[in-house]
């Protein structure tokens, strides 16, 4: 804990703990172990994604050229503010302010939301392009640099991987902001807010690294 | 110890059998007996026995698959079987054995059931995470097996592009989606075992009074989150590639088949530690109980699993030697390998160390922990033939690989398992098996596994691969003695099952610690009550705390 909690702001003990602050500690531990096995996971797909580029440099470049920046780089600004709303909502839930603290939540959530309906669109762009080598009924505008469509591929792979991510966390969010807005819940579960925290920074962490990864190498 | 140098080189024993505890209604198994109370409940002791009957039922698969195996291989032209049939067969023995016996067997059982225990908290960190990752464990491997048993799949249990990708027409595509499933319950369970031991240890209980069954689970527990995420993205792109063919495997498209190699092994190198380093742990703890002597070099057998869970991060590419991987690679790969022999030399020697002027009793645990360190080392130094890149060569993918890995999965793992089966069944039912039939199905085991693999070794010297249906005339000998050795394994295995479930009605009433063993599992009750103990318990000034213990311990201790 950084900073001390606002009177009656806290977490009950659930009975096989020993103490608060051994709860604590096990719940920040765990989500750590946890972020670190997706980091793992997007890692090795990342790992992947950059074996291509260097054995096919020129079908990569092609294939990114493609890749819609504009929008990628706005969704990466959208998942920073999301980042900032959901810090906010950290610091209101330790200072006790709940209806700060559910709006900044419910912010976050329409941020992820609106990073979810771009990335949708780009989608569709993709698809009216010809740019999804997946499908078999639709020719691939790039048909003659084989590479490309496994980047390409590669491409809806990661992102979709990631999308699911955000779209499981928009759910945990909104169940979790709902619950909150219930009176007593910073005196019970204030630590669900940090813990919850952290994943959500986290996948702000994987956009960042995936948009310079997937996008940028059409600059 | 002042007391242990006046009482020479014999242990102590408790002359009476203790009370038992067992008509208490505290305990954990008696607490409730509704459905409802097993099948939502988040005491790691009932989840432990609802894993323990899951892998059970799936050991049975497997043996039985593996059964089909032998069968087909009695005569040499495969006329007692179709080849397809053949090739599902040992898909379904490989599949269902690494990915939903060997991988959960030890942690998800034992593991859950006494590292709460051995440090002394009341549960693992998060009980309701390890109810999911039962669910989630049985919801995955229900479907996968599924799959392979209507859809028959044919690749192996590995998987490899591109016969998975592209040219089997069997149910690949679910059977990847289950196993993939599967890897989360492991990621959960290893999650949950990381923070308890490093959050929940009782007051006093320091890491290096933590018994080596502990410490053993901490490297395993790392591995299954270090590595399980990879084979996760691997079966990702490999379900992909299936389904959208993708290219990520395929070459024709700019992708490498061998890539797979390389995210399957990056996994499933450290997942053999998975399945050996919890054997290890149960063999450290049943060793000091049967010798009545302390584990000899604590720290180096502590240190030898971090050391383990470490190494066995660099060695991946000894599987890919004729794959086409440079020579230097190969090379690397190849003294790295080598180095793994250092801690698994450590822990044999450890052993037979404390084994070494020990009090010994050769109850049932004991036959199978010395029979685990016979096996274990002549599985881990066959290893070094196959890691020795010339000798490589010819005995890639013969039945020599099949003979080794089964020396170190079943003679170890398997082994272990049985072991602490036997030395915590009383721990963990309140009953006493039948001795006598605890070490005649032991010795079964112990004679049928040899004359079941044994000859494999030679075969696979000879030149015969793995995973052909057929072979040549002259390999029919040894392949009949390897399969009549199938059936006295069999009837080992079939025996504890027998005496085992007999015993929950009908055995003696266990004490709390009928083995006179040193550890905070043996101070509660047998079975322990719902929240593992009355009072808190007292940690020992050191672990292993034996009458006997060798020369430098005892300078070492005072």
């Amino acid at each position: 804990m950084s900073q001390p909690l606002a009177d009656g702001v806290g977490v009950a003990r659930a009975e096989h703990f020993e103490s608060i602050a051994q709860q604590r500690a096990a719940a920040t531990l765990g989500i750590w172990a946890w972020l670190i096995t997706e980091l793992l996971l997007f890692s090795a797909l990342f790992l992947v994604a950059l074996i291509t580029r260097i054995q096919h440099p020129e079908a990569t470049v092609a294939a990114a050229k493609h890749l819609k920046f504009w929008i990628g780089a706005t969704n990466t600004v959208v998942l920073i503010c999301s980042s900032l709303t959901m810090s906010m909502a950290i610091e209101f839930s330790r200072m006790g302010w709940q209806r700060a603290m559910v709006r900044a939540m419910l912010a976050t959530a329409a941020l992820g939301g609106l990073f979810l309906v771009l990335k949708g669109y780009e989608y569709y762009a993709d698809w009216d392009e010809h740019m999804m080598p997946f499908l078999s009924s639709r020719p691939f505008a790039l048909a003659e640099t084989p590479a490309a469509r496994l980047f390409v591929n590669l491409y809806y792979v990661a992102t979709l991987l990631h999308a699911l991510h955000l779209f499981t966390g928009i759910a945990l969010l909104l169940g979790m902001t709902w619950m909150a807005a219930k009176a007593g819940f910073l005196a019970r579960h204030q630590n669900w807010i940090e813990i919850y925290g952290l994943y959500w920074h986290f996948i702000d962490l994987v956009w960042i690294l995936a948009f310079p990864i997937l996008y940028v190498v059409n600059r | 110890m002042s007391a242990s140098g006046s009482i020479g080189g014999t242990a102590r024993r408790e002359p009476h059998t203790p009370e038992s505890t067992i008509g208490r209604k505290a305990d954990y198994l008696h607490a409730e007996s509704t459905l409802r109370s097993w099948f939502l409940t988040t005491d790691h002791k009932r989840i432990a026995i609802l894993y323990l009957v899951s892998i059970t039922g799936f050991f049975v698969i497997g043996a039985l698959a593996a059964g089909v195996v032998r069968l087909a291989l009695v005569v040499p032209n495969g006329a007692i079987m179709t080849n397809d049939t053949y090739n599902k067969a040992f898909t379904i023995h490989g599949v269902v054995m690494v990915w939903f016996f060997l991988i959960p067997s030890i942690p998800a059982t034992f593991g859950n059931f006494l590292i709460p225990l051995m440090i002394g908290a009341k549960d693992l960190a998060f009980p309701k995470l390890n109810l999911t990752s039962w669910y989630v464990f049985m919801a995955g491997a229900l479907f996968t097996l599924v799959s392979v048993v209507l859809g028959g799949v044919d690749t192996g249990w590995t998987f490899y592009a591109p016969l998975s990708t592209a040219f089997s027409n069997t149910w690949v595509l679910p059977a990847l989606i289950g196993v993939t499933i599967v890897g989360f319950s492991s990621i959960l369970t290893g999650l949950n075992f990381v923070v308890t031991i490093h959050t929940m240890r009782a007051p006093g209980m320091t890491w290096f009074k933590l018994p080596i069954f502990v410490w053993a689970h901490y490297a395993t527990s790392l591995i299954f989150l270090l590595a399980t995420p990879v084979i996760t993205t691997a079966l990702i792109l490999l379900i992909a590639e299936r389904a959208f063919h993708i290219g990520v495997f395929d070459p024709a498209y700019g992708g490498d088949p061998v890539l797979f190699q390389h995210l399957f092994w990056f996994y499933s190198h450290p997942a053999v530690y998975i399945m050996v380093l919890p054997g290890m742990g149960v063999i450290s703890e049943i060793v000091p109980a049967f010798a009545q002597k302390k584990l000899f070099g604590y720290r180096f057998v502590a240190y030898a699993s971090i050391g383990l869970a470490s190494v066995t991060f660099f060695v991946w590419g000894h599987h890919m030697f004729v794959n086409g991987q440079s020579d230097l690679a190969s090379l690397v790969f190849s003294a790295l390998s080598f180095a793994v022999a250092v801690p698994s030399a450590v822990k044999v020697y450890n052993w037979t160390a404390t084994i070494h002027k020990g009090s010994l009793r050769l109850d049932t645990p004991m036959l199978y922990a010395m029979g685990y360190i016979g096996l274990f080392v002549l599985g881990g130094l066959t290893g070094l033939y196959l890691a020795t890149l010339a000798i490589n060569q010819h005995i890639h993918a013969t039945y020599f690989v099949v003979a080794h890995f089964h020396y170190i999965m079943v003679g170890g793992t398997v082994l272990a398992f049985l072991g602490g089966l036997h030395f915590w069944w009383p721990k963990f039912t309140g009953r006493m098996y039948s001795e006598p039939w605890g070490r005649v199905s032991a010795m079964l085991i112990f004679l049928g596994f040899n004359v079941t693999f044994f000859p494999q070794f030679i075969l696979g010297y000879l030149g015969m691969p793995r995973r052909y249906a057929t072979y040549p005339a002259e390999f029919q000998l040894l392949n009949v003695l390897s399969s009549a050795g199938a059936t006295i394994l069999a009837a080992g295995y079939i025996f504890p099952m027998l005496y085992l479930v007999y015993s929950l009605w009908f055995g003696r009433k266990a004490p709390a610690n009928p083995w006179n063993a040193k550890g905070l599992e043996w101070e509660t009750a047998s079975p322990p009550p719902t929240h593992n103990f009355l009072t808190p318990p007292e940690v020992p000034r050191i672990p292993y705390d034996y009458p006997i213990q060798a020369q430098e311990s005892r300078d070492q201790h005072g």
